[in-house]
């Protein structure tokens, strides 16, 4: 059985054929999951209900529907309704949600099937996942680096060729950073294209639900079914149903394309530039023209994303008091004791850490010097983000500045993590698309990725230029090859 | 001796009458069983997202118009933070810097004189929720969190305990009138703050202020300001100070007690709420919103004193907001307005205690009030008779008429008729006649009587009355 190595349209006809059966897909899906176990991408897996699932799929008429039957892995600060839902925390480790986020609403009417939750940064706060309150995930091509974070469950499990489609989420560049890591393509979408409703808030204004896909095609695919506006979410934007796969396998002639400056500063180690360079050869060789421009607040938009960043989510993290839902203090003093303990013990050093310094940037007459001030800076850069889109399609740099790193490099320097995400950053504070594309590997065999920056809502641009570097490149992303499993 | 001028800030809540929560789309509603009207967003449930009822935008904008308040075209919420059981995402979400409306007024009459109230600022927020201490549990109910709120702060501009009463009962009067709320402060649909300072001249700057919280009805707000004055100047008459301090209003003393000595720097964290885009508000929408106010208290109480009502009755009939509503319908009509008032205020007013209803329940169409209203001001029904058919008037279907015809009370409007009945009681009390005509006036009284009581009620007294002096005097 290597169905989940197929073609997405040779599984589709084959479920189609009655050749296999959805049940065929979740058997097999959970037999890799057993066998890359020591990856620990999964927090909890939904068996038993997702075989249920693929049962009852049997009755149902496929259709043209390409994600019919097909297992999905989603990120475990997306709300799942009776599927525990922990946010890779101590103080959710229980906590089994009564509703569902509407992208997992969207995916349950696409009959995709729920597979588990998958393994991640503790409330999705750092870059390695391995803030997680249940160990880190492990990168398939070197079990002793890592994924990245903080969706690095999502991308470790499609990696490793588990399954198909995952869902990740990205304030900080949390899906592209892990999927540049690990070989995988992930798109985080233009703020507001994707429902936020039922992700579990960390920075409200720079959070977003993306797909993330072995390949760019099935990137497209998973993004029509999770976009779209929804009355839930007040900053969901008012688009109506576009297909993103509609751009894809058309020619580049004519493209115009900007690489900014600081993208290939010495930030970025001379491998991964080289290999943005040879994408820029290739590209001029097919007909698109490739700029250097330089723009402005680039470099600061660590320091803004921290200040927006810590301050909303020392807020949005109020909620977890141990009043309501979630872990709590055995029989506490008083109120503040209630608080005080329950949050002591239920958050994880970094996220307490985060909380702090939040609180810090709000307080007093802190939140005019620091928070607004980033919020209109944000704008500045923005706009300066506009200018470049009036003269050109995309923009494109690395997504990192190295290769995935070694599992016990030293985590004590909070401001070098955030350092690993400068690159990806700017574009969650401008809320435009962005998407990481393997197209090479490193001297460490480890992937590298190009980060492919859209205007806003124009995802599908991304995914024209994508998927034709992915053709013309045509790597082997498979780490699996010599069969380990099965 | 104290001789000081004290200054006085009112606060008020205010819950807005909408059918769903701000915030989501769970009832607003009071008197339920706990916990029945919440869902996750109120809750304060990991994920969960704000929605915005714009029904809420409109009352605010209502609320800002009847308070002469300017509006905001664009604005935005904020989170207030603090952790308090009461409060689900501990962060209310609230109006800290772009309050919807702002640089208004009240008038109130102080003395026979019209003193405006200025109003500082209105701002939308959300309620929370209602907690009861039980020994050492608390017990929460969270079908009062989300329920929409504005807060209406004035300027520090009262003087008295009376001025804060006069404008509280106003605010109250315009907030219910218009529809905003239903300002039952039983219920808490309506609580007040009060901040208090005094000094002595009003060069000096402001002195140390108390707040008295939550004070349940206005006569309490009044009296607690009073007493509070009262406290602070003993204090400064021995020489003594006080910190800045929350106080509340304590039935079984009648007396305000401290609650908690302000601590310096409370720190709400303020900053916009990411999850709710700036609202926009646009002219048009501010002149929907102002089609939809009724008229207002004080035009309802000038109108019915221009149509003849007394001040007394037109002042009754606002306080009956029922009962001006339905003469308000009536105004365009040609009816003796004095009569109806009188009418509505008498004899209706007690059907509708005694039967604990209201007027638009019973059949009294506006059709047969105007008929009814006719018919006494013409005097062809007594109000003797009114009595009697009242209950049927209110209960049946049939017109005025009908019911005056089938109860047997035609008023005798025939003049012959009449003589006719009277010179036979005059003729069987010829020792009256005699003694009116010696001139004793108790005699034409006793006459009356005898005549109005062989009509059984049903003779037009005036009428009766100047043909018995007619037939006395030939």
């Amino acid at each position: 059985m290597k169905y989940l190595d197929k073609s997405i349209e040779e599984i589709h006809s084959l479920l189609k054929k009655k050749e296999i059966k959805p049940i065929d897909l979740v058997e097999e899906a959970f037999e890799r999951i057993e066998a890359n176990k020591e990856l620990n991408a999964y927090i909890t897996l939904n068996k038993e209900e997702a075989l249920k699932k693929a049962k009852k799929l049997e009755e149902k008429e496929i259709g043209d529907n390409l994600l019919f039957g097909l297992p999905i892995a989603v990120k475990d600060n997306i709300i799942t309704k009776d599927l525990k839902t922990t946010c890779a925390s101590h103080i959710l480790e229980n906590f089994i949600p009564i509703y569902n986020a509407t992208v997992v609403e969207r995916i349950k009417q696409n009959d995709m099937v729920i597979i588990g939750k998958t393994n991640m940064d503790e409330f999705a706060m750092g870059s390695s996942s391995r803030t997680s309150y249940f160990g880190a995930p492990k990168n398939p091509w070197n079990k002793e680096k890592i994924s990245g974070g903080s969706s690095g469950g999502s991308a470790t499990t499609i990696a490793a060729r588990d399954v198909l489609f995952a869902l990740g989420t990205d304030t900080g560049g949390s899906i592209r950073q892990p999927a540049s890591y690990t070989g995988i393509v992930g798109m985080k979408p233009t703020y507001g294209r994707v429902s936020r409703y039922g992700l579990v808030a960390f920075a409200s204004s720079l959070d977003q639900i993306g797909p993330m896909t072995r390949n760019v095609y099935e990137n497209a695919l998973l993004l029509n079914v999770l976009a779209g506006p929804d009355e839930k979410d007040l900053t969901s934007a008012d688009k109506e149903y576009e297909d993103f796969t509609r751009k894809i396998g058309k020619d580049i002639k004519g493209m115009k394309i900007a690489i900014p400056n600081y993208f290939m500063s010495d930030i970025v180690t001379e491998e991964i530039r080289n290999e943005v360079e040879k994408v820029k050869k290739l590209l001029e060789e097919n007909g698109a023209t490739v700029d250097y421009v330089d723009m402005k607040y680039l470099d600061k938009a660590v320091t803004l994303y921290q200040i927006i960043a810590m301050g909303e989510a020392s807020s949005n993290l109020a909620r977890f008091d141990g009043i309501r839902y979630g872990y709590r203090v055995d029989s506490p003093k008083d109120l503040d004791d209630l608080y005080l303990e329950t949050r002591k013990e239920g958050f994880g050093k970094e996220v307490k850490r985060r909380i702090m310094v939040g609180s810090y940037l709000l307080s007093g007459e802190n939140a005019k010097t620091y928070y607004n001030k980033a919020l209109s800076i944000r704008d500045d850069m923005k706009k300066e983000f506009d200018k470049v889109f009036e003269n050109y399609d995309l923009i494109i740099g690395p997504t990192t500045t190295t290769t995935a790193y070694d599992l016990t490099d030293p985590m004590d320097d909070p401001s070098k993590s955030f350092m690993d995400d400068v690159l990806v950053i700017p574009v969650n504070m401008a809320g435009l698309p962005g998407l990481s594309l393997p197209i090479a590997f490193g001297k460490d065999k480890m992937p590298i990725g190009l980060h492919i920056i859209g205007n806003s809502f124009d995802e599908a641009t991304i995914y024209q230029l994508a998927s034709y570097l992915e053709k013309k490149l045509n790597l082997d992303l498979n780490p699996r090859k010599d069969d380990e499993h099965v | 001796m104290s001789n000081y001028i004290p200054t006085i800030g009112i606060e008020v809540h205010c819950e807005l009458k909408t059918k769903t929560k701000i915030f989501s789309d769970s009832i607003n509603g009071y008197g339920q069983m706990a916990n029945s009207l919440t869902n996750v967003i109120d809750l304060g449930y990991p994920g969960t997202l704000p929605t915005l009822n714009k029904e809420v935008i409109n009352l605010a904008i209502k609320a800002a118009l009847i308070l002469n308040c300017k509006i905001r075209p664009v604005m935005h919420f904020d989170r207030k933070n603090y952790f308090y059981p009461d409060n689900p995402k501990n962060y209310q979400i609230t109006q800290a810097e772009t309050p919807i409306g702002y640089d208004g007024y009240v008038e109130i009459e102080v003395d026979g004189k019209t003193k405006k109230i200025g109003i500082e600022e209105i701002h939308i927020e959300e309620d929370t929720c209602k907690s009861t201490h039980r020994g050492t549990k608390t017990l929460l109910d969270f079908n009062r969190a989300g329920v929409p709120l504005i807060e209406i702060v004035t300027k520090p501009c009262m003087e008295s305990g009376e001025e804060a009463k006069l404008y509280l009962e106003k605010l109250k009067e315009l907030l219910f009138y218009s529809d905003v709320s239903d300002c039952k402060m039983e219920e808490g649909s309506m609580r007040a703050d009060a901040n208090v300072s005094i000094r002595k001249q009003k060069s000096e700057p402001f002195r140390t202020k108390a707040e008295i919280k939550n004070i349940g009805s206005i006569s309490n707000v009044k009296l607690s300001i009073e007493k509070e004055i009262k406290r602070q100047e003993e204090i400064y008459d021995k020489g003594e100070s006080f910190p800045p301090q929350t106080r509340r209003f304590d039935d079984k003393l009648n007396d305000t007690v401290l609650m908690r000595v302000k601590e310096t720097g409370n720190d709400y964290r303020y900053f916009p709420e990411p999850d709710i885009p700036y609202v926009h508000i646009t002219q048009e929408q501010i002149e929907q919103v102002r089609k939809t106010i009724s008229m207002l208290p004080d035009e309802r109480r000038k109108t019915y004193q221009k149509l003849g009502i007394s001040e007394v009755n037109a002042k009754k009939l606002v306080q009956n907001r029922a009962l001006s509503d339905y003469l308000n319908e009536l105004l365009e009509e040609k009816i003796d307005f004095k009569t109806a008032a009188n009418l509505l205020l008498g004899d209706i007013s007690a059907y509708l205690n005694k039967m604990e209803t209201e007027i638009t329940k019973t059949s009294l169409t506006k059709e047969k009030f105007i008929e009814l209203t006719n018919d006494i001001s013409n005097e062809t029904l007594t109000s003797k008779n009114l009595k009697e058919i009242l209950t049927t008037i209110m209960e049946s279907e049939k017109s005025i008429s009908e019911i005056i015809k089938e109860a047997g009370i035609q008023n005798i409007t025939d003049n012959t008729a009449i003589t006719e009945m009277i010179q036979k009681i005059l003729k069987e009390n010829q020792d009256s006649v005699v003694d009116y005509k010696n001139g004793k006036d108790r005699a034409i009284k006793y006459l009356m009587g005898q005549v109005m009581k062989e009509s059984k009620g049903s003779l037009n007294p005036k009428m009766a009355m100047a043909i018995l002096k007619e037939e006395l005097n030939k």
